[in-house]
């Protein structure tokens, strides 16, 4: 897998626009029978220009896939998109990516190209994935016209599911990283962010193992019984 | 070239490089060879109990990096039937060396001790690695002759020290046998040899030669067998009737070596050598049996009875040895405090009585003592914190007692300090005008101090509340700490505080159990007074003021407030434990540091420490957590 990323990082630096099939792009999974031990789960964060997503854009992609419980580091996405023409000043304080650096980026269509193709359609889990599912899906529709739906499952959700009892001191992703004693190695760079939220992922696979949750429909259906449960709770 | 490489890794990869960095063999690494680890690399999650590794798994395939969290190596002991932890390894640690080496299954199951996250590499990205990087090969190969087995000793010994089993034994000889031995040369008439012996009190004498090499041995049980036997007259010189060739051991060779040599050969003498065979010094028998009942009295007797400043600053080195046998010895650090806390109080006495003697003020006073020495908590490590408390005779003035006291307190103060007592640098110390008070004055003193809690008066409570008198009459001070703890019952609000208080100084672990350094300066220091005993002493204290308990020593708040059913018996002898073996590993490190003629200090660095101590270390400190959880959960912090 990461010779494959070699190739592309060559042939995108020798200025070639990948060659994509469009009529092939995987078809996105759903929460059927598969086996979690045998399936693939993308774990992805994206930094933005902002915290709106009718006006604000996505500008770094990091992911890394998680297979058969265990975190592939040969099997990762980490990209700058290159969009010069975004204003970035209000969030470059928080994640470090300067108007340089996106003029060096990655052409947008072409990443998000390859982004579909390394899914390969598997189920995509975020830290507060409502916002980053907003996000990719009005990118993925205004940079490709590209509408299929994917299966996005809520990391925030899924670790107080498994682990009802942690004393975290707060719903972040750093009060559970802390909580499992996680260096983050740099915090709101989107790759480090995915990281860390797949190894908390791999906590609340291990306990799904023990607690006999096996398939995927299993895991969502736990989650929409924890949701079910806490919007209980809020009356 | 390199940063523009860097630069191009994906931040995980960087991340993991930098990561590895921090550890051995990684440190000495290429960084090619480093990305190539963090490339092939995979992260893994084993929960709390999980098996990562286990015999059963046939030939190891993958080798392991902890990044975060523990493993531990378990062995069944079949004799005793049961489980036995042999090794652990943690954070930046390699595993399985051996079995990933000799391609064969581990011996050792290993299981996560705590939730443990391990970046792993498979066989083929060993093996560029093993094959490509020096430093990693070598790591490989020294690590499987003697890393796994140095740690398993360690645990071994450390474990046979814990249970007390003939442990005093292995302690070198070094420790206590360096001494001036008593010499002649070999043409020395017998006569002249028994009459050195005899003014130095001692039951031997090494005959040496010019180059200070033993040649022989005489004994007062020579000296019997030469005049029943009728050998020769008291001027035949010594060489002619001593045992020649005497036993030697090196100085680092243990006490049970030496005593196994006498018990063989019949002798009750030992010459200690250096490398070059060269006399350093003498062990007996007697020695090697006095080792085992550390003679406190004795000890005690002399500094009581000491004529001289000086005879009492020469016996100081003696205490400092009591201690390190005791400790060698494995004796519990609770009982080694009050010990040197018995000594040091009669070292106090005697310079009082000494200067009484000298210059007599003439008024009657009680000497107090506050801190670490009130609570009769003293390591060797000690600052003197004292003060006077005297009642005021009729027709003076406070004022003018204090003019008859000051000065004598200030020779004390001084000469204390000549005895190793260092001086307060807060000036906590009777020749201080504000600590040397009449009854009434200590009184007002302490009403403002609980009335009028301000920051500093809660730093002041772990001084002042914590006190002792050492010398002079008894009862002005019980009356005065009577009303100061009905007081304190009364005043919620100070208890609080003071509670508060406590509730700052936190055990010194993360969220995940490992240690939280003191501060980026010092970036591996731990503070075992600071951090690891002060949660312990300064939560007690609240506690035994709150609940009337007068002592001030910290272990027996502990037991005294057990009885009141304040603390669950349980709880408190975990408590009590955990203090204990913080304070153990304390003066342990401050023998160390004494042998090493280095200035004491209470930091020490965990990663000095070996695992086991590591972990009774970890594991104190949790303890200490929860004594506070149970503070928090009183005062509703």
């Amino acid at each position: 897998m990461l010779d494959y990323i070699k190739q592309w990082l060559e042939r995108r630096r020798a200025g070639q626009i990948g060659d994509h099939d469009w009529n092939n792009l995987p078809t996105p999974k759903s929460a059927g029978d598969q086996l979690l031990s045998d399936s693939r789960l993308i774990v992805l964060d994206l930094e933005t220009t902002g915290l709106n997503a009718a006006k604000d854009e996505v500008i770094a992609i990091g992911a890394v896939a998680i297979s058969g419980g265990v975190i592939h580091l040969d099997d990762q996405f980490d990209l700058i998109l290159r969009r010069p023409e975004l204003d970035i000043s209000e969030t470059v304080l928080i994640h470090g990516i300067g108007p340089e650096a996106l003029t060096q980026g990655h052409e947008t269509e072409d990443a998000l190209l390859y982004l579909l193709e390394w899914m390969n359609g598997d189920p995509v889990l975020a830290y507060h994935s409502a916002f980053d599912q907003k996000f990719l899906e009005k990118t993925l529709r205004a940079e490709l016209g590209y509408t299929q739906q994917h299966l996005w499952i809520n990391v925030a959700d899924l670790l107080p599911a498994f682990f009802p009892d942690a004393k975290t001191g707060g719903k972040g992703l750093d009060n559970w990283a802390d909580f499992f004693g996680l260096e983050v190695s740099e915090r709101h760079h989107a790759a480090a962010d995915a990281l860390a939220t797949a190894e908390l992922t791999l906590a609340a696979l291990n306990k799904a193992r023990k607690e006999d949750v096996k398939t995927l429909k299993d895991l969502n259906d736990k989650l929409r019984y924890h949701r079910r449960l806490q919007n209980m709770h809020r009356f | 070239m390199a940063s523009n490489q860097d630069s191009n890794r994906p931040q995980n990869t960087r991340a993991i490089m930098s990561f590895l960095r921090e550890h051995a063999p990684f440190s000495s690494m290429d960084d090619t060879h480093l990305a190539h680890f963090a490339e092939h690399a995979s992260l893994r999650f084993f929960a709390d109990g999980d098996v990562v590794l286990s015999p059963d798994d046939g030939v190891v395939k993958r080798f392991y990096v902890v990044k975060q969290g523990r493993i531990r190596g378990e062995r069944h002991n079949e004799k005793e039937d049961r489980t036995e932890t042999t090794f652990e390894i943690s954070r930046g640690e390699c595993f399985p060396l051996a079995a990933m080496i000799g391609e064969r299954p581990t011996r050792t199951l290993h299981r996560a001790d705590g939730d443990t996250f391990c970046l792993s590499i498979e066989q083929d990205a060993f093996i560029t690695l093993f094959s490509e990087s020096d430093p990693f090969r070598d790591f490989c190969l020294r690590g499987v002759s003697s890393l796994l087995d140095q740690v398993n000793q360690r645990i071994q010994s450390n474990a046979m020290a814990s249970m007390g089993s003939s442990n005093s034994l292995d302690t070198p000889l070094e420790r206590y046998a360096l001494r001036n031995p008593i010499v002649c040369s070999p043409d020395l008439p017998v006569r002249k040899a028994v009459a050195r012996m005899h003014e130095n009190n001692v039951g031997s004498i090494i005959i040496t030669d010019d180059n200070r090499h033993p040649t022989g041995i005489f004994t007062l049980r020579d000296l019997r067998t030469m005049i029943a036997e009728e050998k020769g007259p008291l001027d035949t010189p010594v060489r002619q009737v001593m045992t020649p060739d005497p036993c030697r051991l090196p100085a680092d060779a243990d006490a049970f070596e030496a005593a196994m040599l006498m018990a063989e050969h019949h002798f009750a003498h030992l010459c200690v050598v250096d490398d070059e065979q060269r006399l350093i010094g003498v062990v007996s028998e007697r020695d090697l049996f006095a080792l085992q009942r550390v003679d406190l009295v004795n000890l005690a007797r002399t500094i009581g009875t000491a004529t001289h400043l000086r005879t009492l600053v020469s016996l100081r080195s003696d205490v400092s040895r009591l201690v390190d046998a005791m400790l060698a010895h494995g004796a519990d650090s609770g009982q080694v405090v009050k010990i040197i806390t018995t000594l040091n109080d009669v070292t106090v006495r005697r310079v009082l009585e000494l200067n009484l003697q000298k210059n007599d003020p003439g008024i009657p006073f009680t000497w107090l003592t506050f801190g670490s020495e009130g609570r009769q908590e003293q390591t060797l490590l000690t600052d003197q914190d004292n003060g006077i408390l005297f009642r005021t005779p009729e027709g003076m003035t406070e004022d003018q007692v204090r003019e008859k006291l000051l000065p004598f307190a200030q020779t004390v103060n001084k000469e204390l300090a000549e005895c190793g007592f260092t001086l307060c640098k807060g000036n906590i110390m009777a020749s201080n005008p504000k600590l040397c008070l009449s009854d009434r004055e200590w009184d007002d003193w302490f009403i403002r101090f609980i009335d009028a809690s301000t920051p500093q008066n809660l730093v002041y409570s772990s001084i002042f509340l914590d006190m002792r008198a050492v010398f002079g009459p008894t009862e002005p001070l019980h009356e005065l700490l009577e009303k100061v703890l009905t007081r304190i019952r009364k005043n919620a609000l100070f208890q609080k505080m003071l509670a508060g208080n406590a509730f700052q100084r936190k055990p010194p672990l993360t969220m995940f159990r490992n240690f939280r350094y003191l501060n980026d300066e010092k970036k591996h220091a731990l503070d075992l007074k600071r951090q690891g005993l002060a949660p312990f002493v300064e939560a007690v204290r609240v506690f035994a003021l709150a609940n009337g308990v007068e002592t001030a020593n910290t272990l027996e708040r502990m037991e005294e407030l057990a009885k009141k059913g304040v603390f669950d018996p349980k709880d408190a002898n975990a408590w009590k434990e955990a203090y204990s073996l913080i304070q153990a590993i304390r003066m342990r490190a401050h023998q160390e540091m004494l042998d090493r003629g280095e200035e004491l200090t209470n930091y020490i660095d965990p990663d000095d420490l070996n695992p086991l101590d590591r972990r009774i270390l970890r594991e104190s400190f949790r303890q200490a957590q929860r004594l506070q959880q149970k503070l928090e959960v009183t005062y509703q912090l």
